[in-house]
């Protein structure tokens, strides 16, 4: 008897403390994209993307055009922190930020600096340490506005684009890591809106990656196109889907090749007090596009192919040095951490220098690129057999 | 406390009357007397009132008057008029100076017992074999001629394979019996008799196999059994329940089997066989958790097949258990760890369920229960509504009406399937049981309340032993010998060894190197 007594007293327990941090989904405010923007006197709007569970339970396949599946809510503040506890106010469920994979900086926060910022998205436990991190050009809010046509919500855009690896893709854990890293230099893709195709259409359009910013302790400080991000992500070994369309010497026409494996390896040097650079790199691709009379077939004509995507790549990394390096002074490939441990002691002296010394290393690159494969067929598909040069 | 200052919960106890015992029976003391008159007399006295006891007088010959007893119905009057009314009717009496000598000569009865006692002649006329009462004899004639009506052996339906014997056991205890020996018709196949229950007298069988079988494992079985005082055992569940080790547990510490192939085979493992008159479920003992898991077929089918199969089943028991307590959790607790899409999915279709999810999956789950007991129970012909109102109700409506979830259907429903994965009822209703504690641990401390439910419960089995063997055994402790039949069912020719903690005196099951292939050369 008074065992069971003891279980019962024992059972009970577990109600009494047991369901205080329980909260149901039908009580929870599903963020699933947050912009961060600046705002007067020095405070932030923080705007959030809230996803409606009713307008997916009601039309039950139906959603398309005529729902719409977020709402966008914003709220000014001195902080994150500051903003969300005024934003709770607006929105009746419990704000969740586990599922909120896209936060997005407006270029105006970006160039007032994001440290601040940074520290609450790695100290609250809910936001995830793998959500991707943007900074939009112009406001960061109207991006989540977005009516995309394909996905169900614009935050869902932007993820699997990044996901593609068509830009830069740079996660909390991974900013922060280049925030706190011995460059003190980062870089995070650049958003715009596409425009709609009509004015009529509003709002349904969606966002696209067109470039990278580029930070230097914490603030912006420019920006890259496309193309020079490209030679970014070859200088970072991020390539992984793209298409490199080369102009051969003397040739006619021009081929496209889609690289498969890329091989980055620095090679840090300080001579006579010179900083050097040798970013050595072996890439391999294949043929998916060839415009000119040559045939894939001949290992001659494959050299120039050859040679003509290593000085694609060469010009691409060329051109990303160019911009990042000597004019916005950032150390975006994280060249400091290859110093610093190849030689610890020079690094020691120099580091307060860094910003100085980085724009004058002199990089050497050393591409070695490889066509592997010429495709399903090995003359060109659309020119008689005669016209293929064969020498 | 109440007034004489006694607590309230000691103040009911009788003194229970202590149950009628086994033995010795109440007429023991009373011999048969040569005067057959005195016997009758006691034996109708003993039978009054009871209408199917028959008393059949008549003539030895032409002087020696005799009495017949028997029960109708446990056997046949053709036989009794055949084999024995008649010869002895026709017989000369002066032709045989005792009854020995005319049972020997004139009865054609194989089975003949001679009985000194009424107690004996008792229990015979019990088990339905006929008594003759002798004028002048001090003892009585028992006629082996016992034969009722009995089912037929069927096919068993708590334990359906494809492959493999279809032949169950029945209701009697002697059909069952021979089914066990005509499989294995060596003589160390023993089979000892005991007889349990005050008034039910149920006839009960210890089998095992001499030479495998530990002698203590058999010594401690019969000391069981012989502890039980009951009036009656209906079902070899009654035996189950007073044997078993740990009372308090919901997991069956014996297995029960109708099917005399997977008897033979835990007698040829080394284990004990407990045949019981009036049912067809014989029990097993020692058992291990594992053991309840593996079927019959799994050794009939091919090995790769068998062991994919016990994955599977071990793969369902973790969802049979876990599944409705891990769905609260996530839902209630831990929202961050599913999918974005699937969580929106889920929010999307939680949205106009007007419950906490603990509450929902105890609608679901006991809703579920009460169809499928109800299925158990009602008559075929009713049965099939069941079935149809029950998947209309919990599937279509239930969602329709926003009562439930759909993702909660799907998980009651996927829940309900891995329970029948289990291949012993028995555990599977221990599944079936344990899933609601944890269950409520989930809605009440999320995960860490499933992962202190799971410990508690792999606690208690690490507890629970099976006749002294430890009911985890093979895994814990730790003998990676037996992983053939847990982790794997290793084909016939690697299943070298008995069980380890049954078969330890006779431990080869088979000669070594039985590997099929073609024939190998002996000097490389």
């Amino acid at each position: 008897m008074k065992r069971i007594l003891l279980t019962l007293l024992m059972m009970s327990l577990l109600f009494l403390g047991g369901c205080w941090d329980r909260t149901e989904i039908n009580d929870l405010a599903i963020i699933t994209g947050a912009a961060i923007d600046a705002a007067d006197d020095n405070q932030i709007e923080l705007s959030v993307q809230v996803f409606i569970p009713r307008a997916l339970s009601a039309g039950r396949g139906s959603t398309s055009s005529g729902g719409n599946l977020t709402l966008v809510k914003s709220a000014k503040g001195a902080s994150i922190a500051d903003a969300i506890a005024l934003l709770q106010t607006k929105i009746p469920r419990k704000i969740f930020w586990g599922h909120c994979e896209v936060f997005i900086f407006g270029e105006d926060m970006a160039k007032r600096g994001i440290a601040e910022e940074m520290d609450f998205l790695v100290r609250h436990p809910q936001p995830r340490e793998r959500a991707y991190m943007f900074v939009s050009k112009g406001k960061a809010a109207k991006t989540l506005e977005l009516r995309p046509e394909l996905e169900r919500y614009s935050s869902e855009v932007i993820r699997e684009m990044s996901d593609m690896h068509i830009g830069m893709l740079v996660t909390i854990i991974q900013l922060k890591e280049m925030l706190r890293g011995k460059s003190n230099a980062a870089a995070l893709p650049l958003i715009d809106v596409m425009p709609p195709p009509n004015e009529a259409k509003g709002l349904e359009t969606a966002p696209y990656i067109m470039g990278t910013a580029v930070f230097r302790k914490g603030k912006m400080v420019g920006e890259i196109n496309e193309k020079a991000t490209r030679g970014v992500m070859w200088i970072r070994g991020e390539v992984e889907r793209y298409t490199v369309t080369a102009k051969l010497k003397n040739v006619q026409g021009t081929v496209s090749l889609n690289p498969i494996h890329s091989d980055i390896k620095f090679i840090p040097s300080i001579r006579n007090g010179q900083w050097q650079m040798t970013i050595k790199a072996k890439t391999e691709g294949d043929v998916v596009q060839n415009g000119t009379n040559l045939d894939m077939s001949n290992p001659e004509m494959i050299k120039l192919v050859e040679k003509a995507f290593q000085q694609d790549i060469e010009d691409r990394i060329e051109l990303a040095l160019k911009q990042v390096q000597h004019e916005m002074k950032a150390d975006i490939f994280d060249f400091a951490t290859d110093f610093y441990r190849e030689y610890p002691q020079e690094w020691k002296a120099a580091k307060n220098n860094w910003d100085e010394i980085f724009p004058n290393v002199k990089v050497i690159t050393d591409i070695h690129a490889y066509v592997r494969r010429p495709g399903l067929v090995t003359l060109p598909g659309g020119i008689p057999e005669e016209e293929v040069r064969e020498k | 406390m109440n007034r004489n200052g006694r607590k309230w919960w000691r103040t009911n106890k009788h003194k229970l009357e202590p149950a009628r015992q086994n033995s010795p029976s109440p007429y023991a003391h009373l011999t048969l007397s040569k005067e057959t008159k005195e016997n009758l007399q006691t034996l109708q006295d003993i039978y009054s009132k009871c209408s199917d006891v028959i008393f059949r007088p008549f003539y030895i010959g032409k002087t020696i008057k005799a009495h017949v007893v028997f029960i109708s119905g446990l056997c046949t009057v053709q036989d009794v008029d055949q084999y024995v009314l008649t010869p002895l009717m026709q017989a000369n009496e002066n032709e045989f100076p005792d009854m020995e000598q005319m049972a020997e000569q004139v009865l054609a009865v194989s089975r003949i017992k001679n009985l000194a006692t009424i107690a004996d002649c008792i229990e015979e006329i019990g088990s339905g074999n006929p008594v003759l009462l002798w004028e002048g004899e001090e003892r009585a004639l028992s006629l082996g001629l016992a034969k009722w009506e009995k089912r037929n052996i069927e096919e068993p339906s708590a334990e359906v394979g494809i492959r493999g014997p279809r032949e169950g056991f029945t209701e009697t205890l002697d059909v069952n019996t021979s089914q066990i020996r005509r499989r294995i018709k060596d003589p160390a196949l023993k089979m000892e008799r005991m007889k349990i229950g005050g008034y039910t007298q149920t006839e009960v069988i210890v089998a095992y196999m001499e030479g495998i079988v530990d002698q203590t494992l058999v010594e401690e079985a019969k000391a069981r059994l012989n502890r039980i005082q009951i009036d009656g055992i209906l079902e070899s569940g009654y035996i189950e329940e007073m044997i078993e080790d740990n009372p308090a547990s919901p997991f069956p510490q014996l297995k029960d089997t109708e099917r005399p192939d997977t008897a033979c085979s835990a007698l040829l493992e080394g284990r004990v066989v407990i045949l019981v008159d009036g049912t067809p479920f014989a029990l097993i003992a020692p058992v291990t958790f594992f053991a309840l898991f593996q079927a019959a077929e799994d050794y009939y089918q091919r090995y790769i097949i068998s062991t994919a199969i016990r994955w599977l089943r071990y793969l369902f028991l973790g969802i049979s258990l876990l599944l409705p307590s891990l769905y609260v959790a996530i839902i209630t607790f831990h929202q961050e760890m599913v999918p974005t899409s699937l969580l929106i999915s889920m929010a999307a279709s939680r949205e106009a369920v007007p419950f906490p999810g603990l509450v929902e999956a105890l609608l679901m789950e006991i809703t579920f229960e009460a169809l499928r007991e109800a299925g158990v129970r009602l008559p075929k012909q009713i049965g099939a509504a069941v079935s149809i109102v029950g998947a209309l109700v919990i599937g279509q409506a239930a969602v329709d009406a926003g009562l439930v979830s759909a993702p909660m259907v799907i998980v009651v429903a996927i829940t309900g399937i891995a329970n029948f994965m289990v291949p012993r009822y028995s555990v599977g209703t221990a599944v079936r049981l344990l899933r609601f504690p944890i269950m409520f641990l989930a809605g009440t401390l999320g995960l860490l309340g499933v992962m202190l439910g799971l410990i508690a419960i792999v606690v208690h089995l690490c507890t629970l032993r099976s006749f002294g063997v430890p009911y985890l055994s093979g895994i814990s402790p730790l003998k990676p010998k037996e992983w053939k039949d847990i982790l794997y069912r290793s084909p016939w020719w690697a299943m070298k060894t008995r069980p380890h903690f049954t078969g330890e005196f006779n431990q080869y099951r088979q000669a070594p190197d039985q590997k099929p292939g073609p024939e190998r050369s002996e000097d490389p």
